[in-house]
């Protein structure tokens, strides 16, 4: 017994300690952050500054590497969310007021170079967030792909839900734009630890490399799916006409089936 | 048509809260500042919101009902505001023009830094609307917006799928995206739009102005050197992205989300406030009401934001509390700031029980 609770602390400390290393990055910013605090220890003299900058950051550090205090955390909240106590740690004010102490104190000649010179260390130890391949120029007004706006605006009825099902490329917008667009699933699909991926016929009939029309167009119809949209040169085996679900669109690269079995314009109670 | 809509946004978001922010022009003289009053006025409209949302998300009622008290909500605040101007004003009060004081004798670098923060700022606001950023919690958040919005009801139907499912505590209790939504709906501008393309250049401001704020204080007697301050300001944001956690990467690249909004506005807003409650006890100075108004608001609002919130905001709360009165030898102060966590206290419990 006395053995499990020293595991589990010794565990949650190392999850903290792996935590901080995931926030730390490169490291570079946040060593001149440890860097900037002992320079405003040493030289600050307003206490509301020092309480602030040194001394809170230093007693959260210490609680984020705290083991009973993350057991008990834990236990509360999901542990993935464990690194955003380091979110309390101001470390843009430190190091942005540090800089511009240190700058104060120089010659005038001297502040220019030290200004350029620390503004180059940051761009340098950091990385530029702009840089990140998940960023892309945004295609219309709703940030979500051009695909997802003809497609949802194709196959959209008025005054009624409609369920399709889409590649998974596109599923984490469609109902971002439309509300009324349903989908057999979602998102969560694709996040692993969900343990959602084995578990869905019609995903994995979806995403096969060679589509199985006859075992597609069965399982979507089991999902009420009233649209199929399938990325365009996508190998099928069979027609999907030939189980009812015929062309009704080619959009931005995706063509639409549409089951023919369904009369859509019912409006349901 | 679509200008007007825009105007809309615009009042809802950069007008109301500024008139409403001058309920709090009494917290610091030193602050009586338009983005003071601007995150201020925001401060107070978003913990009503989430006092307003979250008793009807648990009741199960209709988004419509939380647009109507909301507005009503926001109609007695300005009415409240406008009030309080016209009795300040002829009382020989100050308006609700911002303070300037800037430093007297001003070279050309000076100018020349601020045109460089403002040129960075710019840029930001313009990524924010030229670029998307493919984040998948986005599927949940921005579609439980437009769920909301069209459906009328919250967090009923699956932002995933459009089926039926149980309220999740976690999320009904921190409704920021039914905000969005209220948006969406007043403006008529689609709720995707809202999230991606308004939400992000107003609460990128809104955490420059926070920074501007707490430059002031920091910088007090050397003002001149603000601008340079909100440089380094920008660029650590700017190159925030050495790691997938870090609340400046959370800032540019989901700021339509709540926890975003958490790291990037409550939590900077808060050091400015406890740095404010440590100036006076220094100064020994007495905090008004609205000072402790403003800080009850700003916790609220962390609730409104994620559930994690409640427990982050307090632990500063906390820590800061202690260490202040650590070293002014001063405790009656503790009385209302713990009361200021009550909100976050009662949001822990629900969060807990639910």
């Amino acid at each position: 017994m006395g053995d499990n609770i020293w595991e589990s602390i010794l565990y949650k400390w190392q999850v903290s300690n792996d935590f901080f290393q995931y926030y730390m990055g490169t490291g570079l910013i946040v060593i001149w952050y440890l860097a900037a605090t002992i320079y405003l220890l040493v030289t600050e003299k307003r206490k509301p500054v020092r309480i602030l900058f040194v001394y809170v950051p230093l007693i959260l550090l210490l609680i984020f590497f705290n083991p009973l205090i993350t057991l008990v955390i834990y236990h509360y909240v999901d542990t993935e969310i464990y690194y955003r106590i380091l979110w309390l740690l101001p470390m843009t004010a430190v190091i942005a007021f540090a800089t511009v102490e240190i700058y104060g104190k120089l010659k005038e000649k001297k502040r220019t170079v030290f200004a350029v010179v620390t503004a180059l260390l940051v761009m340098v130890s950091g990385s530029f967030v702009y840089r990140d391949p998940l960023f892309g120029k945004a295609e219309n007004a709703y940030h979500v792909p051009q695909s997802v706006v003809d497609i949802c605006d194709a196959i959209e009825v008025e005054g009624r839900e409609v369920m399709a099902v889409f590649p998974v490329e596109l599923i984490s917008y469609v109902r971002q734009y439309s509300p009324v667009v349903c989908m057999p699933y979602g998102r969560e699909i694709t996040v692993e630890r969900w343990n959602y991926t084995t578990e869905n016929a019609l995903f994995d009939a979806m995403e096969a490399e060679v589509i199985d029309a006859e075992l597609l167009s069965r399982l979507a119809r089991e999902a009420t799916c009233a649209y199929i949209i399938l990325p365009e040169g996508k190998e099928i085996d069979g027609n999907l006409s030939d189980y009812d679900y015929e062309t009704f669109g080619q959009v931005e690269g995706y063509m639409i089936y549409k089951d023919s079995t369904v009369d859509l314009e019912i409006i349901l109670e | 048509m679509l200008a007007l809509r825009i105007l809309l946004l615009g009042i809802l978001l950069l007008v109301i809260p500024v008139i409403v922010g001058s309920l709090f022009a009494g917290v610091d003289k030193r602050m009586k500042k338009l983005p003071f009053l601007w995150i201020s006025g925001q401060m107070l409209l978003w913990a009503g919101f989430q006092v307003i949302t979250v008793p009807l998300i648990l009741k199960q009622e209709r988004f419509t009902l939380v647009v109507q008290i909301y507005l009503a909500y926001m109609a007695v605040l300005v009415a409240a505001a406008l009030v309080f101007c016209v009795i300040r004003k002829k009382r020989g009060g100050a308006s609700l023009r911002p303070v300037d004081n800037r430093p007297g004798a001003r070279k050309k670098g000076y100018y020349a830094a601020w045109a460089v923060f403002w040129g960075l700022l710019i840029f930001q606001l313009v990524q924010a609307l030229r670029l998307a950023y493919a984040d998948g919690d986005d599927a949940f958040y921005v579609a439980v917006a437009t769920v909301t919005e069209e459906s009328d009801t919250m967090y009923i139907k699956s932002a995933y799928t459009g089926g039926t499912t149980t309220l999740d505590a976690r999320y009904g209790l921190a409704p920021f995206p039914i905000w969005i939504a209220f948006l969406a709906r007043v403006t008529g501008i689609r709720t995707a739009s809202v999230a991606h393309m308004a939400a992000p250049p107003i609460l990128i401001a809104m955490t420059y102005g926070i920074y501007y704020l707490l430059g002031n204080r920091l910088l007090v007697k050397n003002k001149e050197r603000l601008p340079l301050f909100l440089i380094f300001t920008e660029l650590l944001v700017l190159f925030g992205d050495y790691s997938i956690y870090t609340a400046e990467r959370f800032m540019i690249e989901r700021s339509r989300q709540g926890k975003a909004a958490l790291a990037s506005i409550v939590i900077p807003l808060l050091i400015l406030l406890l740095f404010l409650l440590l100036e006076k006890l220094q100064e020994n100075k007495k905090v008004p009401v609205s000072y402790w108004v403003l800080l009850l608001c700003t916790l609220t609002t962390a609730c409104l934001c994620s559930t994690l919130g409640t427990l982050l905001t307090c632990m500063l709360i906390a820590v800061t509390g202690v260490c202040g009165a650590f070293c002014y030898k001063k405790w009656k102060f503790l009385f209302p700031l713990a009361a200021c966590c009550l909100p976050c206290v009662v949001f822990s419990i629900l969060y807990v029980l639910l």
